[in-house]
């Protein structure tokens, strides 16, 4: 089996251990580690989120591969040599689902996949203030704040987020994302977000675009990933 | 005081054996869930091509491993990390004190919830709508035209966005304010729509416990003869919001009407694995939360729904389960996707509800038109439409049931994904005559000519 099957089968075994003992043994080989981000990570990766959708993985194993792969990651982005590294690598995302609300099925999808594909992940919880969001942002130095609600009520919540941080003079070091049930494209404009994702994919391609796209926040318009879809 | 065997859990949930959510969520729940699924044989057992079980036997097995499944997991308050556990004597003491009976509501209005079995004549009594948010000018209008439906046994109604013009805001006093405003409109509507003693859902429009706490139990708001909502996270667990919701019930004396929806595709897996983490969770309400009427809630976040295949499928073995091995009062809802004034949103609600009620369940609350993620997609005629199919499909049998289903879930199900929203309400509804608009009317009509032509009385 080559290195790059080992690491692939320890990631979608969920085998944290076996994957970061995987990545190594594969830099070791001399195997180039943006092809193995690309061929171990990201590409079953995709197929993990495609299995999920179709009901072949549940919610567990979705978790425990990201985790996996995230191990994966940690060990593999430090060998990436700058021009080949994707701006978006290692960038940190505060997560967290909106005070008040307990809704947290789709924040944990959320943030699964988001792992999956490399970010470092803070995740706050659920029924989480806006001064809480505020605080750990700055604390943990994010890139990116990503806010989920199932509750149409909690909208003003989102925008006292955006307020606060402008208040704070903080704006332009993070990236906003929103998401949820009853949040839509209008929303995330309305509040002043740098982006809408509709599902789980669309947060994780959302949050590489942004971080990625040479821009500093905010803009002007939020970035709309999945809009169009059901 | 009142249902005293509370202290235990308040105890548990800050001395319980200690476990974070993150182990409970993807060790725990998954690991034990997939054991009992092996040792009672029943890994695909759902059968799509028949959405409706019926098997008694295979209903039994479900509820035997989730009685186990129950007392070897117990509840996790996940405010404390701690795991709320029952003994098996306590298990039993609860399921056998709480009511097989319960009257909603006061006088000639009232209505009587009983524990019923499969294919009861009984009829499966019907609350609406769910929570749906709602604005401020439409509340008070729809929430009348929904209760002036005769055949809707309870009253809960929409959210309210806003209350005297000021955001309701999540945990913030608003809550508290909307709390006791909207529980005094209840009680007003219901004199006005001619029904003073009709039972009422509350608090839906505040999200938190500060609902509760503003308007259940107080005089001129809710009353201990409505039904006290507490819901709490999946899968098996409670917090802090919750247990206030729960003491405060206790306190004043009110009706405890508990619930949370097993996920398919979540942590406990496949359709099988969500259908022994939602008995579990039932049969936990009582002595955890002392619920009177307790949950049987389904959904499948792969659809967002539960009214296709898996999801129907999942919900009849449930009710099915726990209406013959128990005498308690359970609750199940349909999760329609579909909006108001289209087929599709009354097709959904005769293949969800009649399972429901032909399963056993003693309540269901409904509708969820437009999946109950916009604002003002109600109108009462589905509200109607729910109550209607709830009471006339209690009594038919399962085989009958599962043949009314394969027919008409072909003709919503490659929508479920992409659901036609339908209209908001103004735009179907006349909420000043409180009459459906002609074409609505229209649709309802033909559907519910279709649903009698299949064998459901209506
Ligand atoms: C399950 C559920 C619950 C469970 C929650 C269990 C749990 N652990 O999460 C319980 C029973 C606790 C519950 C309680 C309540 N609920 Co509830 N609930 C639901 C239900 C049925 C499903 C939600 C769900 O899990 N969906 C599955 C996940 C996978 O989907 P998702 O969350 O949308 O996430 C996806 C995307 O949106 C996106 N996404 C999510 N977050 C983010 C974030 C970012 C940044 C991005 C980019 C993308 C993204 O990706 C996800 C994966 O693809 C919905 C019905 C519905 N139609 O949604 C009602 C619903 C959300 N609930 C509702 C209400 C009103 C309540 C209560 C207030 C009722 C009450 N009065 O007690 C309470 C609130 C308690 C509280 N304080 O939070 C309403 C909300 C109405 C509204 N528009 O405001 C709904 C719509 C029901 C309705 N009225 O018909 N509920």
């Amino acid at each position: 089996m080559s290195e790059i099957d080992r690491l692939r089968d320890a990631i979608v075994e969920g085998d944290e251990d076996q994957a970061a003992i995987a990545a190594n043994a594969a830099l070791e080989a001399g195997i180039d580690p943006a092809t193995l981000i690309k061929e171990a990570i990201n590409e079953p990766m995709d197929k993990v989120g495609k299995a999920f959708q179709d009901g072949d993985i549940f919610l567990p194993e979705l978790i425990i591969i990201g985790d996996a792969a995230r191990v994966a990651s940690d060990v593999i982005v430090p060998h990436i040599s700058l021009e080949d590294l994707d701006a978006s690598a290692g960038g940190k995302v505060v997560i967290g689902t909106i005070q008040g609300d307990m809704h947290d099925i789709g924040k944990n999808i959320v943030s699964a996949y988001l792992t999956a594909v490399g970010f470092k992940i803070k995740d706050l919880g659920t029924d989480v203030s806006p001064k809480e969001f505020v605080r750990a942002a700055i604390d943990e130095k994010a890139d990116v704040v990503a806010i989920s609600t199932l509750l149409s009520t909690t909208q003003p919540l989102f925008a006292n987020i955006v307020k606060t941080l402008e208040d704070a003079g903080q704006r332009d070091n993070f990236f906003i994302v929103v998401g949820g049930g009853p949040v839509t494209p209008e929303w995330a404009a309305d509040i002043g977000a740098d982006g809408y994702g509709r599902d789980a994919g669309d947060a994780a391609d959302l949050t590489k675009q942004l971080l990625s796209a040479g821009q500093k926040p905010p803009f002007d318009q939020p970035l709309v990933v999945g809009a169009l879809k059901q | 005081m009142n249902k005293p065997d509370i202290l235990k859990t308040l105890d548990r949930s800050q001395n319980g054996e200690y476990c974070t959510v993150k182990e409970w969520d993807v060790k725990r729940i998954p690991r034990r869930v997939s054991e009992k699924l092996k040792k009672y044989d029943l890994i695909k057992t759902s059968d799509p091509e028949n959405p409706v079980n019926v098997d008694g036997e295979l209903a039994d097995r479900f509820f035997k491993a989730g009685y186990e499944l129950a007392l070897e997991l117990g509840m996790l308050c996940e405010t404390t990390d701690r795991i709320i556990k029952v003994s098996e004597e306590e298990l039993e003491t609860a399921i056998n004190a709480a009511p097989s009976e319960l009257t909603v509501g006061v006088g000639e209005d009232a209505t009587v919830m009983k524990a019923r079995k499969p294919s009861d004549p009984y009829p499966s009594k019907f609350g609406a709508s769910l929570g749906i948010t709602t604005s401020e000018d439409v509340w008070p209008a729809l929430t009348e035209g929904i209760a002036r439906q005769q055949p809707v046994d309870v009253l809960e109604g929409g959210s309210l966005k806003s209350i005297h013009g000021l955001d309701v805001i999540p945990s913030a006093p608003s809550e508290t304010l909307v709390g006791f405003e909207q529980a005094k409109m209840h009680v007003k509507i219901r004199e006005k729509a001619g029904r003073p003693g009709m039972g009422g859902i509350g608090q839906i429009s505040a999200v938190t416990e500060y609902g509760q706490f503003g308007g259940y139990g107080l005089p001129g708001a809710l009353n201990t003869t409505d039904l006290s909502l507490i819901l709490f996270p999946s899968e098996l667990k409670v917090n802090y919001q919750t247990l206030h919701k729960v003491v405060h019930t206790i306190n004043v004396g009110g009706m405890i009407f508990a619930g949370s929806p097993a996920m398919i595709g979540g942590m406990p897996g496949p359709p099988e694995g969500a259908v022994l983490s939602c008995i579990a969770c039932a049969l936990l309400q009582y002595p955890i939360l002392q619920a009177d009427v307790g949950g049987g809630e389904i959904y499948d976040i792969r659809y967002l729904s539960n009214v296709n295949r898996d999801g129907i499928w999942a919900l009849s073995v449930t009710h099915q389960a726990l209406s013959r091995n128990t005498n308690l009062l359970t609750h199940g809802i349909a999760n329609q996707v579909s909006g108001p004034g289209t087929k599709e949103l009354l097709y959904e609600t005769i293949v969800g509800v009649s399972t429901i009620a032909a399963s056993g369940a003693a309540f269901g609350t409904g509708p969820r038109s437009a999946g109950g993620k916009l604002d003002d997609y109600l109108t009462p005629l589905e509200c109607r439409f729910c109550a209607e199919v709830s009471h006339a499909a209690s009594g038919l049998p399962l085989e009958k049931v599962n043949d009314i289903a394969k027919t008409i879930l072909p003709k919503y199900e490659t929508n479920i994904k992409d659901p036609n929203i339908g209209q908001i309400v103004h735009d179907v509804y006349d909420l000043e005559t409180f009459q459906p608009k002609p074409e609505w009317q229209k649709v309802y009509d033909e559907v519910k000519q279709e649903a009698i032509g299949l064998g459901i009385p209506l």
